[in-house]
């Protein structure tokens, strides 16, 4: 059985210049101990889709009415979108689900200490006491590789390196046990050997506590490494999902097709990067049919510029939601 | 707690630094004026009828100790100003400090009365406003506080006096009853002093408190949007702890930071408030002394008191601060 469910899910925020889609019917599914890469250059809408997935976006966001999030706990399913205070969205903030974000430095507060910030946690997704809560605090940052945790414990964010606070913030979103670990683009702010570092602790952990990760990142390689399948996003809407060795082989989308030729590769320097051109449009500027059409290099027609392409089997589990697989289909 | 200690000395120590140069500033500008005491206080008596000669005014150069060097004449004023003695008015001829009392320090608590109102009104309002989704109640602020920051504080005054001489028949003047005015300190007195002190303290705070609430609205939006508070969220912190704990606590710390400055720009709004409620404060003698009667002495020693009294507050703030902001504290403790 899946850990959580996504079905429909459609998300857009007001603004002053008028209603923008950041979300559009994304739907996926994920197993306990699954890795999912969520792959999509910035403003693909990969950051609000994870942070849809604890309602925790801003104040002026609508969700449709067929949006649908289904966590499976053990107490059994979890309507995520029936939730409407936050005390009640405290039991999946921080209990079933954890998240991770970019910045390490800024996701703690500067002028209290980490310790603090963890024990708080605890204190509200458990029976523990104040010292419990300290030991086992202690116990997780010792774990994630932090030397002389007790002294860490006790300091301030700023008090750390990048890679030890982002550690500090893996052992503090672990702490409750959650069964899904959301990781924004977890490495990005890190240099390349701490990086490596932080995904093969986060590996190791993974293994051990048997919970879904959704990892997001625009960095395909990490994904390589790390996921066990990908879902590519582009203006938020999914364009490509499928296990990752195929995705990345055989990859059928243009638009997953550039993201892949636009990295370095290491055996061969001389080739040329190709990027892919243009860039993402505005929200307010939603291009009609298949969003990617005024970017694609493989266009076959008005179809792209007029229907939204369906989703197109293109492999074990591998699914694409391009004309062009249609087309190959149909042919 | 050791460390602490020494912080805290460290500050004083350059609080009294701060202090010394101002002076010296302060001294050389009361110098810079041309003229110096003992030609004015001549001037003036020849304006009364007597006849003046050289030999008269360095005669009283000498007895004012003004033949001495710049330098020299510095430090003994320095060191009298830091015993309370400032020496004599230039025109009066009578004891500064005697002439000032206890206007000065009515001042400074009228000043610091209306920056607590301001700060004890302005943060917990404009936390809440920023925190809040309420439309109707952040426009109502918001027509609040720019009414306050638009309304010239001599004309609030008047209105209030307006109406409560017109409707109530009393006049709201003075910081004393007639019975108190020249009797001595007491508690009747400074009880009748509180009675008349909470209008100017209102008027003053009025403004102030509209500057305040702004200043603390846009820091606290600020906060609001940082990660650490949308990562607190997603850890399951909700309601006013999210709000308290996260933001509003990192919001203060430019506020506290500015309360020096806050409250300068009160003690120069005093004067004019002091003149439409006829209150015998120091500002309006500031004014006095430096516009009207050119009384270097006095001006000096006002100047010196009121940044004096800045200085101060600013120690207490840096104290303050590290006691909230644990980087300040950690840059300085090592």
């Amino acid at each position: 059985m899946s850990l959580i469910d996504v079905r429909n899910l459609t998300l857009q925020f007001d603004t002053d210049e008028g209603r923008i889609t950041a979300v559009d019917n994304v739907s996926f599914s994920l197993a306990p101990g699954e890795v999912m890469g969520l792959v999509g250059e910035s403003g693909s809408g990969k950051s609000v889709t994870a942070k849809a997935l604890m309602k925790l976006n801003a104040r002026n966001g609508h969700y449709s009415d067929d949006s649908q999030i289904t966590l499976h706990l053990d107490s059994g399913p979890v309507d995520v979108m029936s939730l409407k205070r936050p005390r009640d969205m405290a039991v999946i903030r921080g209990g079933a689900i954890s998240m991770i974000f970019q910045e390490p430095m800024a996701s703690f507060a500067p002028a209290m200490t980490v310790g603090s910030q963890m024990v708080e946690q605890l204190l509200i997704h458990s029976n523990m006491n104040k010292r419990q809560a300290k030991e086992l605090s202690i116990e997780m940052l010792d774990r994630v590789g932090i030397s002389d945790a007790s002294t860490r414990f006790n300091q301030y964010a700023f008090e750390m390196s990048g890679g030890m606070r982002q550690r500090a913030m893996i052992a503090m979103a672990l702490s409750t046990k959650p069964k899904l670990l959301i990781a924004d683009e977890p490495t990005t702010a890190l240099d390349v050997t701490i990086q490596a570092q932080v995904i093969d602790l986060m590996k190791d952990l993974v293994d051990e506590f048997k919970m879904g990760i959704i990892f997001i990142t625009h960095d395909l390689g990490v994904v390589a490494q790390t996921a066990d399948k990908v879902a590519v996003m582009y203006l938020g809407r999914m364009i490509e999902q499928g296990p990752v060795r195929e995705v990345i082989r055989n990859p059928r989308h243009p638009y997953t097709q550039g993201l892949i030729d636009a990295l370095p590769k290491l055996d061969d320097l001389g080739a040329p990067l190709r990027a892919i051109p243009g860039d993402i449009p505005s929200p307010l500027e939603r291009p009609s049919g298949c969003v990617f059409h005024t970017r694609c290099s493989q266009i076959i027609g008005d179809i792209c510029k007029t229907h939204l392409p369906a989703w197109a089997d293109t492999g074990a589990d591998h699914r694409t939601a391009c004309h062009l697989c249609h087309q190959g289909a149909s042919a | 707690m050791l460390q602490f200690a020494r912080f805290a000395a460290t500050r004083a120590a350059m609080a009294l630094i701060t202090l010394t140069i101002v002076s010296l500033v302060v001294f050389t500008l009361m110098e810079l004026v041309p003229g110096d005491c003992a030609e004015r206080y001549l001037s003036y008596k020849n304006t009364q009828g007597s006849a003046i000669t050289l030999a008269d005014i360095d005669a009283e150069r000498a007895r004012l100790g003004l033949d001495r060097p710049f330098l020299t004449r510095w430090v003994s004023w320095l060191t009298g100003a830091f015993q309370g003695d400032f020496g004599s008015s230039c025109i009066l001829r009578v004891d500064i400090a005697q002439l000032l009392g206890a206007k000065f320090w009515i001042s400074l608590a009228i000043c610091l009365g209306a920056l607590t109102l301001a700060y004890a009104i302005a943060i917990p309002v404009g936390i809440i406003s920023a925190a809040s989704r309420n439309a109707a109640m952040n426009n109502v602020l918001r027509l609040v506080s720019y009414l306050g920051l638009a309304m010239p504080n001599f004309l609030l005054a008047l209105m209030i006096m307006l109406v409560s001489t017109v409707y109530f028949g009393e006049t709201l003047t003075g910081l004393f009853s007639p019975e108190y005015k020249d009797a001595p300190w007491s508690w009747a007195k400074l009880g009748d002093l509180l009675k008349h002190a909470w209008l100017p303290i209102f008027i003053l705070g009025w403004s102030a408190t509209a500057f305040a609430l702004q200043t603390v609205r846009a820091l606290m939006s600020d906060e609001i949007g940082k990660l650490y508070v949308t990562a607190a969220a997603a850890r399951g912190i909700h309601g006013t702890r999210l709000l308290w704990r996260y933001p509003a606590r990192h919001a203060l710390g430019p506020i506290v930071n500015s309360l020096g400055f806050d409250l300068n720009r009160i003690f120069n709004e005093l004067p004019i408030v002091a003149l439409i409620l006829t209150l015998t404060e120091a500002g309006s003698l500031l004014l006095e002394a430096l516009a009207r009667s050119n009384d270097q002495q006095l001006a000096g020693a006002i100047i010196f008191l009121l940044t004096a009294s800045i200085v101060t507050l600013n120690f207490f703030t840096d104290i303050l601060l590290a006691v909230i902001d644990p980087r300040v504290r950690k840059s300085i403790l090592r």
